[in-house]
């Protein structure tokens, strides 16, 4: 069957199942470093969530959310990326931090090598804990195109 | 409601989800842009009646561009929905029988139904969402919460107890207000609010507008069922 056949067709003959089980959840942390020999010194969190998010706010987002529904898709990558590791996923994720990063002037003229990698936090008895389940090879910034 | 009445506004209201989508696009990547302008441009064709069926053909080709695109729906459930009323509608119109086009709607509205009544009888047979624990989890360390002032409602067990039961109990019974129209519309107001709450909360916009898209057809299913 042709792929996109297959993609559709969960969402013909849907299971419905939200929710059903609260698995580990990833978080996207990306480091930038001089060569790609050494790794970075600091990750640092992908778009963190901001600290608060006022009524007005939430209500603007019923008709404009694109950040947020561009992190929803970044987390679907990082899901696929450890259950069904594909060049997709990874590209998308890059992408978008590089994107990010050159739009924004304290970022933009930066070291030239871009990492990422994933953590996974999950409950872990009352506490929880973190896992690295997928760390990328670096690719030169200049490398992802970002238009 | 007629089953025109029904499919044509379900169609209007859809679209109108499209675009809202298709906007979020249009400041991101070119190739993105290019894909969703022409969404948008048919939308717009399915909201004015111009040209019918083939606006909504257009769109359910452009649907699988769109999943190989992104390897699989954008946004998971949101856009599962979506391609699911969008694919029911288009399937409807191209049927050359009544009974052809009102099986791919009524279709389209148990569908509706189910998503309210699976969702809650799989968190039933979990024991951590029959405790709490669940909703706890998805506040403490879920990719969802908008923010982090909302992780602390991690900490609030006894509330997070009672909104479980109360989701559950909600979708569980949803297939019940099927039973007059007045129900129904009371079981819709309830579930928009859901949406509303896990729009506000959790930035899952797309549901919103989505769901509140196919509830036309459900208004009619029920219409012609009982």
């Amino acid at each position: 069957m042709p792929r996109p056949l297959t993609l559709l067709l969960p969402a013909l003959i849907p299971s419905w199942n939200f929710f059903d089980v609260i698995a580990p959840s990833p978080r996207v942390q990306y480091g930038l470093t001089a060569t790609a020999e050494t790794e970075p010194k600091a990750w640092l969190e992908f778009r963190p969530r901001p600290e608060r998010v006022s009524l007005l706010q939430m209500a603007q987002r019923l008709l404009w959310n694109p950040e947020r529904n561009e992190s929803l898709f970044l987390t679907s990558c990082a899901e696929r990326l450890v259950q069904q590791p594909t060049r997709h996923s990874e590209d998308e994720i890059y992408k978008r931090i590089a994107a990010d990063l050159a739009a924004d002037p304290d970022t933009a003229e930066g070291p030239p090598w871009l990492w990422f990698r994933l953590v996974f936090i999950s409950r872990d008895g009352d506490g929880l804990s973190q896992e690295v389940l997928f760390e990328a090879l670096p690719r030169r910034r200049s490398d992802i195109a970002i238009r | 409601m007629t089953l025109d009445a029904a499919s044509r506004l379900t169609e209007i209201l859809l679209a109108l989800a499209l675009i809202q989508q298709s906007l979020e696009h249009m400041t991101r990547f070119r190739a993105e842009q290019v894909l969703f302008s022409v969404r948008i441009g048919l939308c717009v064709l399915v909201i004015l009646g111009f040209g019918s069926p083939w606006p909504l053909v257009g769109l359910a080709g452009l649907s699988l561009v769109i999943l190989e695109r992104f390897q699989g729906p954008y946004n998971g459930g949101s856009d599962r929905m979506g391609l699911l009323a969008l694919w029911c509608l288009t399937l409807s119109q191209l049927m050359p029988i009544p009974v052809g086009k009102e099986l791919f709607l009524a279709y389209l509205g148990a569908q509706l139904m189910l998503s309210y009544f699976i969702s809650g009888w799989v968190k039933i047979l979990n024991p951590a969402w029959r405790s709490g624990r669940a909703l706890a989890e998805v506040f403490r360390f879920s990719a969802y919460p908008v923010s982090e002032a909302l992780r602390g409602w991690a900490n609030r067990p006894r509330v997070l107890l009672v909104m479980s039961w109360a989701v559950m109990g909600f979708e569980l019974a949803f297939p019940l207000t099927l039973l007059s129209p007045i129900s129904l519309l009371a079981g819709l107001a309830v579930a928009a609010t859901f949406h509303l709450a896990n729009a506000c909360l959790f930035g899952l916009n797309r549901f919103f507008w989505t769901w509140f898209a196919v509830y036309p057809a459900i208004i009619w299913l029920q219409g012609r069922i009982f």
